[in-house]
């Protein structure tokens, strides 16, 4: 029952038979002369990746991936996780680790060398982050700036170390600027200081993209990020005081129904988000890993049209839940940001194909794992 | 929150990076210029003590020293042309120093804290003059981007300190210092020691000053005298979490090419003196204001550069053999 809600009704066209039957590793590209290529780049950070530096490689050119997902049992972990056991998204002689926090502190560096010795991947899906809603970074902005820090730093050079060919890892959309225009698109990402609710997560986040760039430049490595709207879908976390708006939601309506009493959401219910479900999330980064060749970051998100307001969202999580009780609004509670409305324009231009699995339809099936798997959500 | 000094204590300061440039400055100004107080105890630190890279080593450091206050200092810098090579290094090492350096601090109790950022992290795209409440607002200049990110993260840390702790830890940012015991290694130096030493070497041997880049960029310079005391004011008077900008003001402000002229006559150099444009310029200005200074230190005195210059060059040939070439 628990895998059900992840089956999609529509199948994603570009992910069943688009990927190709070329050697998994598209991204090594023949150029002609390496270093000549590079030094004709103007801005090393702008560029494509051509071919990733080789070094003394345990797998050869040709070898098949041995992928590393840190973060492997969380809300994104676990969406890739399903596509790559349940839906044909590993390739033939591919090897795909879970990682979760129990394998590897990735706050210590001694822990994660130790398990990308372990493991040697070629390629990294790096999702391990702390991580929470808007009144957990409100709390504790020091701490979310320093653990995360410590696990993107420790990560990308223990992926250096082992000579990793790449390293994809999770940027969001709350770490952009806060007085911007919008849509806000990739090139903004340092225009200006985040919002103030989460600057010390929002400020190590970006400097994954400073990392990023800084290797491309001294090592020509070609480790770059996904910057995803506001997630969501089975095993997120579901926790009223952490947790991010719609798990809350949920998990809170679950509870006003039990009880017979009213839904009470947190704010005026008029901020705006655009919501991508973790399973189109989980087919997109597949996409990013094996052919999206930037070091500069990419949105992952439905468009501008599909952004809804808290207060729409409530109402789909009560239509969902076939809620019948009232809903209120304590305005006493924070908003957060108004909006951060992303373009999704740079995705749309490299994958025109992509389907994302209606809003309404997710949440369905987001609610209906809550239901069925409640013992063992994480709240 | 423990503090690890009670209301009666005298100060017990650290001082990391205090065999750099700003550090040797302090260090004169607390030694021979009465800049110390009754009691107090000030350590220097130098990395040959503890490699401030490394957590245990700074743990270590600060066990042994015991500090209630500590001006930090330490880190690795360059000039332009070895940070557009080494913007990774810059980035990390920097990071690791001042998460150990505040992480510890905190963790031991440690009143006040004042880091050094600089001028030279504010964002390239701008509008003059800068000041402190434009750290953030956008992306540094692309030559030194790794420094940059990792310098400003010091006024996050320090805003979370504050936020989650209640710690006053604070920063200062100063423009280009200069003085004695400066880096005057040609590539890895900063511009002004740099050109002291290039005219040290082109009068003895009798060739050109060959200067980097067109002289045209315009900077703000500060005496590392006028730093230190101006440090010392900040860790005693000055309150504020958000950072104060030390430097002289805009008017002050001018092209390398008279710096160099300025170098020229100090050395007594009579050679030619040649632009090699095909050298990286850097930022063409970095315009910072000190307004924010001025209305809590409206009498502070700077020493002219000229002056500066001179004293600097003198130290420079007396002190070739220690210097750091």
């Amino acid at each position: 029952a628990s895998e059900e809600a992840f089956k999609p009704d529509s199948v994603t066209p570009a992910l069943s038979g688009g990927m190709g039957h070329n050697s998994p590793n598209l991204l090594w590209e023949a150029c002609g002369s390496n270093s000549l290529f590079s030094l004709l780049l103007p801005s090393p950070h702008f560029s494509p990746c051509v071919r990733a530096q080789m070094g003394d490689r345990k797998v050869d050119q040709n070898g098949p991936m041995r992928v590393l997902v840190t973060g492997g049992t969380g809300l994104v972990g676990r969406a890739i996780e399903h596509v790559v056991k349940e839906e044909g998204g590993a390739r033939e002689g591919e090897e795909w680790i879970f990682l979760s926090s129990k394998d590897a502190n990735l706050m210590d560096m001694g822990e994660t060398r130790a398990v990308f010795q372990k493991h040697q991947p070629t390629h990294i899906i790096h999702l391990a982050a702390m991580v929470g809603g808007l009144f957990k970074n409100m709390r504790a902005n020091l701490d979310f700036w320093r653990n995360n820090i410590y696990i993107n730093d420790n990560v990308l050079q223990a992926a250096h170390e082992v000579d990793a060919v790449r390293v994809v890892s999770c940027l969001s959309t709350c770490i952009f600027p806060d007085k911007t225009t919008y849509p806000i698109d990739e090139t903004m990402i340092h225009n200006g200081p985040p919002h103030e609710s989460n600057y010390g997560y929002a400020y190590a986040k970006r400097m994954i993209d400073v990392h990023n760039r800084a290797y491309h430049q001294k090592h020509g490595r070609c480790y770059t990020a996904v910057i995803p709207t506001n997630v969501f879908g089975p095993h997120d976390n579901f926790n009223i005081e952490d947790g991010h708006v719609l798990p809350g939601l949920i998990h809170k309506a679950y509870i006003a129904q039990k009880e017979g009493s009213p839904l009470v959401v947190w704010g005026s219910g008029t901020p705006r988000r655009q919501f991508i479900y973790s399973l189109d999330l989980a087919h997109l980064f597949l996409w990013v890993l094996r052919e999206y060749h930037e070091v500069d970051p990419i949105i992952l998100s439905v468009g501008e049209e599909d952004e809804v307001s808290i207060k729409e969202a409530a109402e789909a999580v009560v239509e969902a839940l076939g809620f019948k009780g009232q809903v209120t609004y304590d305005t006493t509670k924070s908003d957060g940001q108004f909006k951060k409305t992303a373009s999704n324009a740079k995705l749309l231009q490299h994958h025109p194909n992509f389907t994302f699995t209606p809003f309404k339809q997710a949440l369905k099936q987001t609610c209906d794992w809550f239901v069925a798997n409640y013992d063992n959500a994480r709240k | 929150m423990m503090d690890s000094q009670t209301k009666a204590e005298p100060m017990r300061v650290l001082v990391t990076g205090g065999s750099g440039l700003v550090g040797k400055a302090i260090e004169h100004v607390v030694k021979q210029e009465g800049g110390c107080l009754e009691g107090e105890q000030w350590t220097f630190l130098s990395s040959k003590e503890a490699n401030l890279v490394d957590l245990q080593q700074t743990r270590a450091v600060f066990e042994k020293y015991r500090p209630t206050h500590v001006i930090h200092l330490a880190a690795k810098v360059g000039g332009l042309y070895l940070h557009m090579k080494e913007n990774l290094h810059f980035l990390r090492d920097n990071l690791r120093i001042n998460d150990n350096v505040l992480q510890t601090s905190h963790e031991r109790g440690v009143t006040k804290v004042v880091s050094c950022l600089s001028s030279c992290i504010f964002p390239d795209k701008t509008t003059y003059p800068i000041d402190e409440s434009m750290i953030h607002n956008g992306p540094p200049h692309d030559s030194n981007f790794g420094y940059s990110h990792a310098k400003r993260m010091i006024d996050i840390q320090n805003r979370g300190y504050f936020a989650q702790h209640g710690r006053h830890y604070t920063a200062v940012i100063p423009t280009n210092v200069y003085g004695p015991y400066d880096n005057f290694n040609f590539e890895n130096g900063h511009v002004l020691s740099a050109l002291m030493h290039k005219t040290y070497a082109a009068k003895k041997e009798g060739t050109p000053l060959q200067v980097w880049g067109s002289g045209t960029p315009r900077r703000q310079f500060i005496y590392s005298l006028d730093v230190a005391r101006l440090f010392l004011w900040v860790l005693r008077e000055y309150d504020e979490i958000d950072p104060i900008i030390l430097s002289v003001g805009e008017e002050e402000e001018l092209p390398i090419k008279d710096a160099v002229e300025m170098i020229a006559d100090a050395l007594d150099f009579k050679g030619q003196i040649v632009f090699d444009t095909s050298k990286s310029d850097g930022q063409m200005k970095k315009t910072a204001s000190n307004a924010k200074l001025r209305r809590y230190l409206p009498d502070f005195t700077f020493t002219p550069l000229s002056e500066g210059i001179k004293k600097t060059c003198d130290w420079f040939v007396n002190n070739y053999d220690i210097a750091r070439t």
